[in-house]
C-alpha cells in the first residue's frame, strides 16, 4: 500500500464526506424542528440534480450559478410538500408519517421516470475534467467545490439559526411548539420555512454532486440511508454534528475499503454507528437544535 | 379487524373495476361487426419480465424496446404463417429488479395467456423466474442474464441465447491474448474490478481460473457494491497494483462512475477492458462521456456488424426509438425471432410442443457473431461467443475476432 494511495483515499473520504454532510444537514433541520423523518429527502436531492442538469444542458447556465435558481425552486417544492402532505399528518403517529414520506419519495422518483425517462445522464461541463495533482494524488475540482459548498451551507445555516430572529423562532418552535405559539410565533409558518430550507439544502447537495455524478431518477436512494446514519452519528438536530458525522462516515468508508475486503467496506462506519447508539444515543454532538 | 376491513374494500374495488372492464368488453363486442372480428387472425401473447422501474429501469426499458421492435417486424412480415398469420402481442411485467416479485409476475403472465416468456436482465431474478416457468411449463427464453447456474439445473423449459459467464470470460481472455500477440505487446498481469452481485462474482471465479491458460496472472481482485456512491478507494487500489490490463465488470450506472473515477485518478494501463460490462460498449456511454471514453475496450455480447440483418435491425431501432441499439438489446430482439421460428415449426402455441420446437432450433439467419444458433441439451446456445469492442472516434467498433470485425484494435492504448 503506497503512501499516495492512502493519501488519495483519505482525501477522497473527506471530500465525499462533505457531500454526505450536505445531504444530512437538510434532513437534520427537518427532523430537528418537526420530528419528521423525511424519507423523501433523497428524492428532493434528485430534483435538485435534475434542475441543475436541465439548466446546464438546455440554457447553458453555469452549474454553480444554477444553485441560485435551485435554492428558490426546491424551497418552493419543500413549502408545498409541508403544506400539502406533512401538515395534515403532523399529529399522526410517527410510523404513519414515515410511510407518508416514503410514499412521496416513491411518487417523486417515478414521476421523474415518467417525465425524464430512467436514462442515466452525465452533465457536460468544463469543470468536470479538471483535476489538480499533488504528487500522485489527484484532487478533482468539482469534488473540492462540493466540499466547499457543504462547509458554506452548514455555516450559513448555523448563522441563520443562532443570529437571526427567524432562527430564534425556529429554535423556539423546535423546543416547545405550544410555548412558541403562545409568545406569538406563527409555528405553522416556521414549519413551512424550515421544510423549505431543508429541501433547499437537499437541492444544493444535488446541484453540488451533479457535475461528477450521473443524474437519474433513483439517484437519491444512494444517499438517503447514508444521510440517516450521518445524523444519528452526529446527533439529531446538531449541524456541527451532521457535518462532522458526514466527514467521519466518508473517511471510515475509505479506510474500510482500503483495509477490508470490499463486501465489508461499510463495517467500520456501521460499527461506529452501533457504538454511538449503544454508548451515546444522542449522537456525538447530540442535544438541541443549533 | 383492520385487515379484514381492508380486504373487503379492495375486493369491492376489484368488483367495481372488473364491472367497468366487463362493460367495456361488452360494448366492444357490440360495437364491432362479427364478420370483421372473425377476419382478424388470433393474437399470440408473449410475456416479458424486466425491471421496468427501479434502479435498473433504464436497462429494462431498453430490453422492452428490443422486444417491441422484433414483434413489430415479425407482425409486419405476416405474423406466424403456420398459425394463420397470427400476430404476436407483447405482455409487460415489471420485476422492479426484485427476485421476490418474479413468481407472482410469472403467474400473472401465465394467467394472461403468455405462450412464452422472455426475461429478466438480472441473473438473480432469472433464476427464480425460470424455476416458475419450469413449473408452469411455459418456455422461457433468457434475454440477458449471465450466471452459469441458470442453464445448469436440468430445466427443460429454459433457453439462453447469450453467452454464459464461462463463455464470456474464456473468449474475452483468449481474444485479449490474441490482440496483444498481434500487436507484439507483452502482457502479464491483470487487475479485476467487478460488482459484488450474482453478475460479477461468477465472472471473477472464471477469470481467476482461466487467466493462467492465457499466460496471465490475476494480481488483484476487487469487488465493489454497485449501490456505493463512491468507488475512489477501489479504483485507487487497482491503480496502485500497476497491472498491465485493467478488467472491469458492472452495470451501466456504476460502470460510468467507475470509469470516470479511473480517468480522475489518471489510471495507467495498456488497456482498460470491460468484461460483459453494462456500460463500456454502450452507445449511450460514449455519447454521455464523450472524448474520455475513447479507446476503452469491452469483451461482450454484440451483434455481428457485418451482417445485413444487423444493419436492418439497427436502422429500424434508430427509426423507431431515435437511439442507438445497445448490445444488450440484441438478445430480447433475437429472443422474439427464436420464439417466432419455433411457433412456426410447432404449428401450436401449447407449452410442450413449443418447447420441443425450441429445443430443435437451428437458426442460421440471425444477427449474432457466431455460427448457427443451436441449443444444447441444457438450453444454452452452444456456439455463443462475445466479441471485443473498442470505442474509436466516438463510435463502438467490433475489433476482434477478425471474422466479425468492422474496425482494427488500437493496442496498447495510450491513456
Amino acid at each position: 500500500m503506497t503512501a499516495s494511495f492512502v493519501a488519495q483515499s483519505l482525501l477522497n473520504g473527506i471530500l465525499i464526506g462533505g457531500v454526505y454532510a450536505l445531504v444530512a444537514v437538510g434532513l437534520n433541520l427537518i427532523f430537528g424542528v418537526m420530528r419528521i423523518i423525511n424519507f423523501a429527502h433523497g428524492s428532493l436531492m434528485m430534483l435538485g440534480m435534475f434542475t441543475t442538469y436541465w439548466l446546464v444542458s438546455l440554457l447553458q447556465v453555469d452549474p454553480y450559478l444554477s444553485i441560485f435558481l435551485v435554492i428558490p425552486i426546491l424551497f418552493g417544492v419543500g413549502v408545498c410538500f409541508q403544506q400539502v402532505v406533512i401538515h395534515p399528518i403532523m399529529r399522526a403517529p410517527e410510523h404513519n408519517q414515515l410511510l407518508v414520506t416514503l410514499g412521496v419519495s416513491l411518487f417523486l422518483d417515478n414521476l421523474a421516470v415518467v417525465l425524464w425517462s430512467p436514462d442515466y445522464r452525465v452533465m457536460k461541463t468544463a469543470y468536470a475534467d479538471i483535476n489538480y495533482y499533488v504528487g500522485d494524488v489527484s484532487v478533482s475540482l468539482v469534488r473540492l467545490l462540493a466540499f466547499v459548498l457543504a462547509v458554506g451551507c452548514t455555516a450559513s445555516l448555523y448563522f441563520l439559526l443562532k443570529k437571526t430572529d427567524l432562527g430564534k423562532a425556529i429554535r423556539a418552535a423546535s423546543e416547545e411548539s405550544e410555548g412558541a405559539e403562545l409568545t406569538g410565533i406563527n409555528v405553522k409558518k416556521v414549519y413551512l420555512i424550515s421544510f423549505g430550507i431543508g429541501s433547499a439544502c437537499a437541492g444544493v447537495a444535488g446541484a453540488a454532486v451533479a457535475p461528477f455524478f450521473p443524474v437519474y431518477p433513483y439517484v437519491g436512494n444512494l444517499f438517503t440511508i447514508t444521510a440517516f446514519v450521518v445524523i444519528v452519528l452526529g446527533g439529531m438536530g446538531s449541524f456541527v454534528g451532521a457535518f462532522a458525522g458526514g466527514v467521519i462516515i466518508g473517511v471510515a468508508d475509505s479506510i474500510g475499503a482500503m483495509l477490508l475486503p470490499a463486501a465489508m467496506k461499510s463495517v467500520i462506519s456501521f460499527s461506529l454507528f452501533i457504538l454511538i447508539l449503544l454508548f451515546k444515543p444522542s449522537g456525538l454532538f447530540g442535544g438541541r437544535i443549533g | 379487524m383492520r385487515n379484514e376491513k381492508k380486504v373487503s374494500i379492495s375486493r369491492r374495488d376489484f368488483l367495481k373495476n372488473s364491472a367497468v372492464a366487463g362493460t367495456g368488453l361488452a360494448l366492444g363486442a357490440v360495437g364491432f361487426p362479427a364478420v370483421l372480428r372473425g377476419a382478424q387472425p388470433p393474437e399470440i401473447p408473449i410475456g416479458h419480465l424486466h425491471p421496468l422501474s427501479g434502479s435498473l429501469a433504464f436497462d429494462g426499458q431498453e430490453m422492452r424496446k428490443g422486444l417491441l421492435l422484433a414483434v413489430k417486424e415479425v407482425n409486419e412480415a405476416g405474423g406466424i404463417k403456420s398459425l394463420g398469420g397470427a400476430k404476436l402481442k407483447l405482455l409487460d411485467a415489471d420485476s422492479e429488479g426484485k427476485p421476490e416479485l418474479a413468481i407472482s409476475s410469472m403467474e400473472r403472465l401465465a394467467k394472461s395467456g403468455a405462450v412464452a416468456v422472455v426475461g429478466c436482465y438480472q441473473s438473480s431474478v432469472t433464476l427464480v423466474a425460470t424455476q416458475q416457468a419450469e413449473k408452469l411449463r411455459i418456455p422461457f427464453v433468457v434475454s440477458v442474464a449471465v450466471a452459469d447456474e441458470i442453464t445448469a439445473r436440468g430445466f427443460k423449459y429454459t433457453f439462453r441465447i447469450q453467452p454464459n459467464s464461462e463463455q464470456m470470460a474464456s473468449y474475452t481472455l483468449k481474444y485479449l491474448r490474441e490482440i496483444a500477440d498481434a500487436a507484439n505487446t507483452p502482457i502479464k498481469t491483470i487487475a479485476y474490478l467487478h460488482d459484488n452481485t450474482a453478475f460479477g462474482q461468477p465472472l471473477a471465479a472464471h477469470v481467476k481460473q482461466l487467466a493462467p491458460k492465457q499466460g496471465l496472472e490475476l494480481i488483484l481482485d476487487v469487488p465493489y457494491s454497485p449501490a456505493a456512491p463512491d468507488v475512489t478507494t477501489e479504483v485507487g487500489a487497482i491503480k496502485a497494483s500497476g497491472a498491465d490490463i485493467v478488467l472491469d465488470t458492472g452495470y451501466f450506472g456504476d460502470g460510468v462512475r467507475v470509469y470516470k473515477t479511473m480517468k480522475d485518478l489518471r489510471l495507467q494501463a495498456k488497456a482498460v477492458l470491460g468484461l460483459a460490462n453494462g456500460a463500456f460498449s454502450h452507445p449511450k456511454f460514449v455519447q454521455e462521456l464523450g472524448s474520455i471514453a475513447e479507446n476503452v475496450m469491452d469483451g461482450n455480447y454484440h451483434a455481428n456488424p457485418l451482417s445485413e440483418i444487423t444493419k436492418r435491425a439497427f436502422a429500424n431501432y434508430k427509426k423507431e426509438f431515435n437511439a442507438d441499439m445497445g448490445s444488450g438489446t440484441i438478445f430480447p430482439y433475437m429472443a422474439v425471432y427464436v420464439i417466432a421460428d419455433a411457433l412456426e415449426r410447432a404449428k401450436s402455441t401449447k407449452g410442450e410442443q413449443l418447447r420441443e420446437a425450441l429445443a430443435k432450433t437451428d437458426l442460421k439467419n440471425h444477427i449474432l457473431p457466431q455460427g448457427p444458433l443451436v441449443f444444447g441439451p441444457d438450453g444454452q446456445n452452444v456456439n455463443a461467443a462475445p466479441v471485443i469492442m473498442q470505442v474509436q472516434n466516438g463510435s463502438v467498433k467490433v475489433v476482434w475476432p477478425v471474422a466479425y470485425a468492422d474496425g482494427k484494435p488500437i493496442f496498447p492504448v495510450s491513456m
